[in-house]
């Protein structure tokens, strides 16, 4: 159920006098991939930092399973089984590619979850392998292009095995053809299975995005907010054929 | 079987160790501290080197805790004062041997990590570093409101002896360098190492990623200020005073000018810069007016063409990276003596 599962209630997080989330209420699913879209400086990144705990919030609450999330610190909430991608990639950018991904892999979920692995280098380079940048994985992370980067951010969050898989603008900064191939390779980690000894059950994720028209195709629900607020929810086609969330992107036209 | 063990023994020496020129120059260097007793016996020159062996310890820890986990204080005399004067007092009052007070000394030295610890998981960067200045000046305040029991000024004296003879001395102090430093050494090449490296990246990052930061940080305090007061003590039984010099800001700045000019975020590089400056800064008093200066300058002009630090550029090179596994080889080869890829053709690794 999706009640049961994540469940955000009346969130609200405040930034001096700028109301950033304001009574943001949604719930996602086990199974689901939600979309996340707003126009820029809506609050998306506020709104899963405030889930991961990086930022604290001001009032509101988060089930994750039953349990409350708020006030959390940001690895017991990774280690309860969510994951965050960064819309900025920020590699460890002096270590190799693969210790980026061993960081990981060391938290004490992945370490949990796969006990029978006694080289987490393996698990590291399985990770790499599903992202696709395994050729890279002794170099320096500074020498990843960007698209590379956002599959390291990727690989990085999957080799702790979450269950909510919470991407911050995956198909930033990657050209067409890049871009189809990661909604690609997301979709297939939706569907879950195994990739070498990382074993995934399918995590639901939460895709904050700006290429619509990518983003529409994979996800089967629509989030929207604007100015901090719950916009409209709903699938893919209500999105796009609803008048307040055009006119949240593009503007009212004025008589 | 010995005969089996042995050529163990010589086969893995040869891969491990001659196989990489810097390697065999850091062994030769060792064997030759060493054998330093049975050529000479001049006891100024051999106290020079035990001082160094002392320090050494003490810079190869601030390079665990500031190279490594980029925690940058600028008060790491706190766990080598608080480790001398431990000892000393346990010595002093209690009668207690230096097998006892050594440890004893460098437990005060985890407790003091565990102090600046508390700073560091509050604030962050120049801030930290303040507040990390300040430790070791409280410290000495504290000694000189209490001079009946501290000595004060004068400090304490009289604290028994680590080994009967000179080159008894001499001995324990080099090995117990050795054996500290390899052990900070395999620290450094440990998984928990790789987390320190993470968090001295990017700290947020690490969390995200499911890592108690809070644990590593305390760790890595913990782990750097046992290592520096393992030399605070033996510093205290090997000079036989200790006063409120150990917790001078000049020890605190000067791990910083033999770690940088060593090389950070490798262990062994303040080790060799400890080794080269300290025994530069004595050879120096054959000038008096000048040694400050000459000392300064040959700093600065080292540092200005070789930035990275005197190992790390000697390193450079002597050796050079293999593109393909990333493994070290000696300059002249041309071929990786892991994966045979070719390397003659490809420029030095910076």
């Amino acid at each position: 159920m999706a009640e049961d599962f994540l469940q955000v209630e009346r969130l609200c997080k405040r930034f001096g006098g700028l109301h950033a989330v304001r009574d943001v209420s949604f719930s996602v699913g086990r199974h689901e991939m939600v979309g996340l879209i707003g126009p820029n400086g809506a609050g998306k990144t506020t709104l899963v930092r405030l889930l991961l705990g990086i930022l604290r919030a001001d009032s509101g609450r988060v089930l994750f399973r039953g349990q409350n999330l708020l006030g959390k610190k940001p690895w017991e909430i990774v280690s309860q089984g969510l994951a965050l991608t960064f819309q900025n990639a920020r590699p460890f950018a002096r270590l190799p590619v693969i210790a980026n991904v061993m960081v990981s892999c060391l938290s004490p979920r992945a370490s949990k979850r796969g006990e029978w692995v006694k080289k987490i280098e393996s698990r590291a380079m399985d990770a790499l392998e599903f992202a696709g940048i395994a050729d890279m994985a002794r170099e320096p992370a500074s020498c990843l292009s960007q698209g590379d980067l956002k599959r390291l951010e990727v690989a990085r969050a999957i080799a702790c095995e979450p269950d909510l898989l919470i991407l911050d603008e995956p198909f930033g900064g990657l050209s067409p053809t890049e871009t189809g191939l990661m909604a690609k390779s997301l979709r297939r980690l939706h569907k879950g299975g195994r990739f070498g000894r990382l074993h995934s059950e399918g995590p639901a994720m939460i895709i904050i995005e700006h290429k619509l028209s990518e983003l529409m195709k994979i996800v089967d629900r629509v989030i929207v907010i604007n100015f901090g607020e719950l916009l409209a929810v709903g699938t893919p086609e209500e999105i796009v054929a609803n008048p307040q969330v055009i006119e949240a992107y593009i503007g009212k036209e004025v008589d | 079987m010995f005969a089996y063990l042995a050529r163990k023994i010589w086969r893995d020496f040869q891969g491990e160790i001659l196989a990489l020129p810097t390697r065999t120059i850091l062994f030769a260097a060792a064997v030759a501290l060493l054998l330093l007793p049975l050529v000479t016996d001049d006891a100024y020159l051999l106290r020079i080197v035990a001082t160094a062996s002392i320090f050494a310890v003490y810079a190869a820890s601030w390079d665990l805790l500031v190279g490594f986990s980029g925690q940058t204080t600028l008060g790491h005399s706190l766990f080598f004062g608080i480790a001398a004067y431990t000892a000393a007092l346990l010595n002093l009052r209690f009668g207690l041997p230096a097998f006892l007070t050594i440890p004893a000394g460098a437990l005060a030295a985890v407790l003091a990590g565990l102090l600046l610890s508390l700073p560091a998981l509050r604030v962050r960067g120049p801030y930290f570093s303040l507040a990390s200045l300040a430790m070791p000046i409280i410290l000495m305040g504290l000694i000189f409101s209490f001079p009946g029991l501290t000595g004060g000024e004068m400090g304490l004296s009289g604290i028994s002896r680590l080994a009967g003879t000179r080159t008894g001395e001499y001995y324990f102090l080099l090995i117990s360098m050795f054996v500290l430093t390899l052990l900070m050494w395999k620290i450094a090449t440990s998984r928990t190492a790789l987390i320190f490296h993470a968090i001295r990246e990017d700290e947020i990052v690490v969390r995200v990623s499911g890592i108690n930061t809070t644990y590593y940080k305390i760790l890595v305090f913990c782990c750097s200020g046992f290592f520096a007061g393992m030399a605070g003590s033996l510093y205290a039984h090997f000079l036989r005073v200790v006063g409120p010099s150990t917790l001078d800001i000049m020890m605190s700045l000067q791990v910083i000018i033999w770690g940088i000019f060593g090389g950070v975020v490798t262990i062994y590089g303040p080790v060799v810069g400890v080794f080269i400056l300290y025994p530069l800064l004595e050879y120096l008093r054959i000038i008096p007016d000048w040694r400050m200066l000459i000392f300064a300058g040959i700093v600065v002009v080292t540092l200005r063409f070789m930035p990275e630090g005197i190992s790390n550029k000697f390193q450079d090179l002597l050796e050079r990276q293999c593109p393909r596994c990333k493994e070290r080889n000696i300059f002249m080869r041309k071929e990786c003596r892991i994966c045979c890829t070719d390397i003659g053709t490809c420029s030095r690794v910076g």
